[in-house]
């Protein structure tokens, strides 16, 4: 597996291949905890909460939300505790750049972490890591004890009275716990629902205080922006995607792994084809869900030839979107109604319960998919399961049933003529009641 | 007026509401004290004291488990059980020794996560969601694990084994079979 | 100060709204009909059931109005295409994995979802695949559930957690999967069965009542519950003479006299048409010999010319009468007024628990109604323990805490669950609960006082500071630990706290039965001899006694002789009662579900009793047997056999009752509450003095009681008439689970028999 940077000099990847990368030593001798000295020699938590702001960083987590302008909404005055966590829930099919960021570098998180509590005046904070990830916990432990036992963290950081404690804080196997909300109500010991927003975390998060939830890979990007400026970071992307971005890849390709991209990377094609060196088995592409599997599906069409640029912009063009960086390759003998079927599984079993639609929509939707694939397929099937997502989206409770309906959705549009096959192969005669592609 | 329940109706006395309450050593206590300091509200300590409870009782939580959780948090029975049914990681019933978790989401699928099931299925007669008569295995397919890159793959405990191929698999088996392998539970 | 005023357009329509209002109680108050399920007012918000969607211009997507908060200038749209559409699915939705087995289903008729059905009609059905099945099972002996039925609501796991403090029933699992239910299955709460009734669907029922008619077959009768003092209010299902069920009067009316109900109330109603109530009147013609069954004429004949003999040899005053805390007003105005001017006697009583009489004659605030608590700011609560023997009061506290924020300080001998919602427990040695009234109405006496509660005498202070500085309701309560002295000082500890702007007293006693009050307000309780000196008296200077009702064991106890001392007893009951059983008459008297009349109950509100089936068997009004008696002895009690003519009586002779009569009492919604006068005249200073000796007196050496008793340990008592409840003998057993019930009779329909044979196999 490939890890490193394409495009531009490694920055959240610049120490990932060093040997002991994972210590205090390692990570000092590379730069390590100099933008933290740097905030606390004199910036105050507004300057960087402004540098923050200029260097256009939009959130990694899947959602894209501008960094700064979150950190703008905790109010100043409020008498509460304030708190950071890191959604290091990392859930979404498809995405482990999370894992590698916290298993090569954690001390890079630790730091961002330091500087995001100092500009919120937060000085409990958690990360939040899924279950299934124990030894990144171990890792991190180990990293915050070094930090702490380095004057990095507890009380009087670095000489000053800069006070913060950062935890680490176990999941236990749900994916809707990486939603920021229903990520606060598990931290709480409760069942992992979202909330109702508003209040936003911003507002009233953790124990009903003011709490900021971000990204691994958003938090690891601070130390970077505070070094050389918000300016300097943004423009290592575009204008309104600032900075660089880590895409997890995987299927088939030669060379799947864990790369570093300058936003705007121009383009997608020549990133499957030359950087993730190709097909596996010299086979075709057939499709990619470029942002984790909650985005909508990219036909081979769509990309070869068409000069997709990677970044926030240039994917919502393209029909898709970055979400998580979750780069999902399929090759030509991927039938992407079974595809479609495997990730609507997937949603029903990560479903909260919650509301309606969400929970009966994907145990229905999974019915249908296993009736169609059992040969007992309807002509009208497609348009059922369209009109079911059609119930669900934009009616749920949180973005998860959204997340559910728009594979099934690009699904059936893209690739019409795998979900024709099936019915067919089921009872026979189709009235069709499939778009053509 | 019909009724199921009479007085003359001999009463078991026995429900399964558990009386007894499991007791751990003083650096199990010590561990779970270690959790309960991080946090201002006792409560948010559930799932790691939920990790640990269920490692101390042979791998779920049992009546006395669920019994020792609610007094150590200070919470009814009911409240340990809504948290524990919610995450796919705590268990309430029994699992085997080696706990194979296959990823069956699409990056795995595609890569061969069905060839790894198949295999274990071979290997040790269980098909996902059993568990051998020995106790010693439990199969489950499991949602997206974080290890595309490298799939197929699958956990054992908290241990990963990922770029699986047949070969590798039959090794894994073999090793746990003669124990030389750490079941991956801490 | 009135709210701010803004503009809200709801489908056209321009509003004036309050500033805060909810959107969807908005559009329905101005009948723009919104469904919704999961949606309760004063509930913690859900937002999980999707169906309350609404369009709001400026917003993206449909909303769920039950979220919305108005603001200024919003534009609503409650009725489109769009939003049918999504109503419509959501239903679909819902019933996709419901069972559809409204044929056999307790709830059809009155089932929200089936309902919301019926309404839009034209429901295609797509949805072919199978459903997920589970059992039906019983929670607990009172509660069933079909799981399968449920749309996850939560009002049940809500209801429990909020009003009743409990959490006892939760969601568990996850996604479609998600179950309401229990850790191992089995309910161990106080089985309020309240979960029950806000179930829209037929998934939580009442296990007593499964199976047994169809709604639409019921008579329904509001009446009052004749279990505690509180006095909640209830529907009760009657059919050809038998009483089905009882439901909450309005489920959708939140607080007094709506939807609330406990176990007693709810699910111990098997008495009215047990098997054992007594059929006829029966009469012991001999002593020594047995009780015969009797017609109603020669039991009355006998019974008067005995009555006759003992009072042409000892006298009317030598003939006790005894009333009873569970009859009528009415009823017990008939024996007050038998007794005074039948018999011409002054030994009258009732079998009450303990008096009230101190309190009532010292009373310097209005009694508090459970409405007024709900809304209390400050709440003192000295002995007892309200969630177990008045449940309504228990929620009323719990919910002015939990909602309105109000400060609530216990004075108790043991950490009663309500601690939990208690900003100071003040925790006492048992049976100084005295003393804790005199460093309240007289610090100076604090310090001795501390001494004797075996508290620090700066709790008492804090416990005072908070009450002075209610700004607000201060209401205090206090249950049947106090002495005499200490209920005549708590009846004037407003004055002792002296007048404040703004703030309010209110007391509110916590005596036992459902008609505590009632027996009180008559005078009944004034008579020369309280029920333990009645029976002491037997055989002395009391020769016959006339009872209605029983006396309670704990006044037998120790006396089992005294009743066999009397020259004659003359008994009016229900069943066989050990009162009953040495009786030489026994008449047959109707249950509160046969009769009408009225109730007081311990905010003073008074209740009407309405009749909702004919007395079962020969069974009487007790007034009506006790009009037939005076008749036999040649005199007319003058009702002309109407309990309205009665009321009236009680209104021209009770000041408190002045002017009402029952036509007042018709508005369930608007209960009238009683006048009692406030008498704090007189010399306050010697009052406290006696109080002061008495908690001199005190013996102080009782331990404290560290745990917090389990719930039901009143509750689940077995008493004359829940003893008649098979469920309640499970309860006050610890409510094991029965292996023999875990799978009840089964009459569920699944769309595929074979999937019911799959998962018992264990799928
Ligand atoms: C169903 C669902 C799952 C999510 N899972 C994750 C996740 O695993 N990791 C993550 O960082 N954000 C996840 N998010 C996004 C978070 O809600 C939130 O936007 C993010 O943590 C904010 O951090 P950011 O602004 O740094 O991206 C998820 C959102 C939804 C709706
Ligand atoms: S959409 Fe609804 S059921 Fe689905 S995860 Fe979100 S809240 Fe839960
Ligand atoms: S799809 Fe298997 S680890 Fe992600």
């Amino acid at each position: 597996m490939f890890i490193g940077a394409i495009g531009c000099e490694p920055l959240q990847l610049r120490r990932v291949l060093l040997d002991n990368s994972a210590s205090l030593e390692v990570y000092r001798a590379n730069g390590g905890y100099e933008a933290l000295q740097k905030v606390l020699n004199g910036m105050s938590p507004d300057d960087v909460i402004g540098e923050v702001k200029k260097s256009a960083l939009r959130g990694r987590g899947g959602a894209g939300f501008p960094t700064g302008m979150k950190w703008g909404f905790v109010p100043k005055d409020s008498p509460k505790p304030k708190y950071v966590v890191c959604n290091a829930d990392e859930s979404e099919p498809g995405t482990f750049k999370d894992r590698y960021l916290m298993e090569r570098d954690p001390h890079m998180l630790i730091e961002g972490m330091l500087i995001a509590a100092y500009a919120l005046g937060a000085r409990t904070n958690y990360v939040y890591t899924r279950g299934e990830y124990r030894y990144l916990i171990e890792i991190m432990d180990v990293a915050l004890a070094e930090a702490r036992a380095a004057g990095l963290l507890g009380e009087k950081i670095l000489g000053t009275d800069f006070n913060c404690e950062i935890y680490t804080h176990t999941g236990a196997g749900a994916y809707i716990c990486g939603e920021e909300t229903a990520l606060l109500n598990s931290l709480e010991g409760l069942r992992g629902h979202p909330r109702m927003k508003p209040p936003f975390p911003a507002v009233a998060g953790l124990y009903g205080c003011p709490t900021v939830v971000n990204n691994v890979e958003t938090l690891t990007a601070v130390p970077d922006i505070i070094k050389m400026g918000g300016e300097a970071y943004q423009k290592l992307g575009t204008e309104k995607s600032g900075g660089t971005k880590v895409w997890s890849v995987s299927g088939h390709v030669n060379r799947p792994g864990v790369y570093e991209l300058p936003m705007g990377y121009d383009d997608m094609e020549k990133f499957i084809l030359e950087d993730c060196q190709g097909i596996l088995g010299g086979k075709q592409l057939k499709a990619v869900i470029p942002g984790g599997s909650s985005v909508y599906i990219m036909p081979a069409a769509d990309i070869v030839g068409k000069d997709v640029r990677m970044d926030y912009e240039g994917l919502v063009a393209a029909g898709s979107s970055v979400g998580s960086g979750g780069f999902i390759v399929m090759d030509e003998t991927v039938d992407i109604f079974e595809s479609t079927k495997n990730l609507t599984e997937f949603y029903k079993h990560e479903s909260c319960g919650w509301c309606t639609p969400c929970r009966e929509g994907t145990d229905w939707l999974v019915k249908v998919f296993k009736r169609i694939e059992s040969g007992e397929g309807r002509p009208d099937d497609a348009q059922l399961l369209l009109d079911i997502v059609d119930n669900i989206e934009g009616k749920s409770f949180c973005p998860l049933g959204d997340a559910a309906s728009w594979p099934i959705q690009s699904a059936i549009k893209k690739f019409p003529e795998d979900f024709r096959r099936k019915v067919l192969n089921g009872n026979g005669h189709v009235k069709d009641g499939l778009p053509t592609a | 007026m019909s009724s199921q329940f009479t007085p003359n109706n001999p009463l078991p006395q026995e429900a399964k509401v558990p009386q007894e309450i499991a007791v751990f050593s003083p650096e199990v206590e010590a561990e779970m004290d270690r959790h309960l300091a991080k946090y201002p509200v006792k409560r948010s300590a559930i799932l790691p004291l939920m990790f640990i409870v269920q490692r101390e009782r042979g791998g779920y939580l049992d009546p006395p488990g669920v019994a020792y959780l609610a007094d150590r948090l200070g919470v009814r029975i009911t409240d340990i059980w809504e948290v524990a049914t919610f995450y796919s990681m705590i268990n309430t019933e029994p699992v085997g020794k080696y706990h194979l978790q296959v990823c069956k989401t699409l990056s795995c699928k595609i890569m061969g996560a069905g060839r790894v099931t198949a295999k274990c299925t071979e290997r040790l007669g269980i098909k996902p969601g059993q568990t051998t008569e020995d106790g010693m295995f439990s199969l489950s397919e499991v949602e997206c694990l974080g290890s595309c890159g490298t799939a197929p793959m699958m956990q054992i405990g908290f241990d990963y084994y990922e770029n699986l191929t047949d070969e590798k698999v039959d090794e894994i088996i073999n090793k746990c079979q003669g124990g030389e392998l750490s079941n991956g539970v801490r | 100060m009135p709210a701010e005023l803004i503009k809200v357009t709801v489908n056209g329509q321009e509003l004036q709204v309050e500033k805060g209002a909810r959107l969807i109680d908005v559009c329905r108050e101005n009948g723009h009909s919104i469904p919704s399920f999961c949606y309760y007012a004063d509930l913690a918000l859900q937002a999980s059931c999707r169906m309350c969607l609404v369009r709001i211009e400026k917003m993206p997507k449909l909303q769920t109005s039950c979220t919305i908060t108005c603001t200024d200038g919003m534009v609503v749209t409650t009725q489109s295409e769009e939003i049918e559409k999504a109503q419509r699915g959501m239903v679909e939705f819902l019933l996709a994995n419901h069972p559809l087995d409204c044929p056999v289903c307790d709830r059809g008729g009155e089932c929200e979802l089936q309902e919301m059905v019926f309404d839009w009609g034209n429901l295609e059905e797509r949805f072919t695949e199978r459903k997920n099945y589970a059992p039906e099972k019983f929670l607990s002996p009172i509660v069933a559930n079909d799981s399968q039925r449920c749309i996850l609501c939560k009002r049940c796991t809500r209801v429990c957690d909020e009003w009743m403090g409990e959490d006892a029933i939760e969601a568990g699992g996850r996604g479609a999967h998600t179950v309401i239910g229990t850790y191992g299955g089995w309910l161990n709460c106080s089985q309020c069965g309240n979960c029950i009734e806000v179930c829209p669907t037929g998934t939580l029922l009442d296990a007593t009542y499964r199976h047994q008619t169809r709604p639409w077959e019921l008579n329904r009768t509001t009446s009052t519950c004749s279990f505690c003092s509180d006095g909640c209010q209830f529907s009760v299902g009657s059919r050809r003479g038998e009483v089905m069920r009882v439901v909450a009067r309005d489920r959708y009316v939140n607080g007094h006299n709506g939807e609330f109900l406990c176990i007693k109330g709810r699910f111990a109603h098997p008495f009215v048409n047990h098997e054992e109530r007594l059929r006829t009147p029966l009469v012991r013609y001999k002593k020594g010999g047995r009780l015969v069954p009797a017609t109603w004429e020669e039991a009355v004949r006998f019974a008067s010319e005995k009555l006759k003999e003992v009072i042409d040899a000892s006298g009317g005053n030598s003939v006790g009468v005894v009333g009873s805390p569970r009859l009528t007003n009415e009823s017990n105005w008939a024996l007050l007024k038998f007794a005074r001017e039948v018999l011409g006697t002054d030994k009258y009583t009732a079998t009450e628990a303990f008096s009230l009489v101190p309190f009532f004659e010292n009373l310097s605030a209005p009694l508090a109604t459970h409405r007024d608590i709900r809304h209390a700011k400050t709440i003192l609560l000295i002995g007892g323990e309200p969630e177990e023997l008045q449940p309504l009061t228990g929620r009323a506290i719990r919910q002015a805490v939990r909602n309105g924020g109000a400060k609530l300080v216990i004075v108790n001998s043991a950490p009663i669950r309500l601690k939990q919602q208690a900003a100071q427990f003040i925790h006492v040695r048992p049976g100084t609960e005295d003393a804790a009234v005199l460093a309240l109405a007289s610090p100076g006496d604090a310090d001795a006082a501390a001494r004797k509660l075996g508290v620090e005498s700066d709790e008492i202070a804090r416990a005072s500071q908070l009450i002075s500085e209610t700004a607000g309701d201060c209401v205090v309560l206090f249950g049947g630990e106090l002495s005499a002295e200490a209920q005549t000082v708590l009846a004037r500890l407003p004055s002792a706290f002296g007048e404040k702007e703004g703030r309010r007293f209110l007391l509110h006693p916590l005596p036992l039965f459902n008609n505590s009050v009632g027996v009180h307000d008559l005078g009944f309780m004034s008579g020369a001899y309280n029920p333990l000196e009645i029976l002491d008296a037997a055989g002395a200077d009391v020769r016959a006694l006339y009872v209605a009702g029983g006396f309670l064991p704990a006044h037998l106890e120790g006396r089992e002789e005294a009743l066999g001392k009397l020259d004659l007893l003359i008994v009016q009951e229900l069943f066989l009662t050990e009162t009953a059983a040495a009786a030489d008459v026994v008449f047959p008297a109707a249950s509160f579900a046969e009769v009408d009349g009225t109730f007081t109950n311990n905010g003073g509100l008074v209740q009407r009793v309405r009749q909702s089936i004919s007395p079962v068997h020969q069974s009487k009004p007790d007034w009506a047997i006790t009009s037939q008696l005076a008749a036999a002895l040649g005199r007319d009690l003058g009702f002309q056999m109407s309990s309205s003519n009665i009321f009236l009586e009680i209104a021209r002779n009770v000041p408190a009752y002045e002017g009402l009569r029952y036509p007042l009492l018709k508005d369930e919604s608007q209960p009238v509450q009683v006048r009692h006068a406030l008498n704090a005249g007189g010399d306050g200073a010697s009052l406290v003095g006696n109080l002061r000796d008495a908690v001199a007196a005190l013996e102080a050496s009782g331990e404290k009681i560290d745990q917090t008793p389990p719930v039901g340990h009143e509750l689940f008592k077995l008493g004359v008439l829940t003893s008649k409840v098979p469920q309640f003998h499970l309860l006050a057993a610890g409510n094991p689970e029965p292996e023999s019930v875990l799978i009840s009779p089964l009459y569920q329909i699944t769309v595929d028999p074979a999937l019911r044979r799959a998962s018992a196999a264990g799928d």
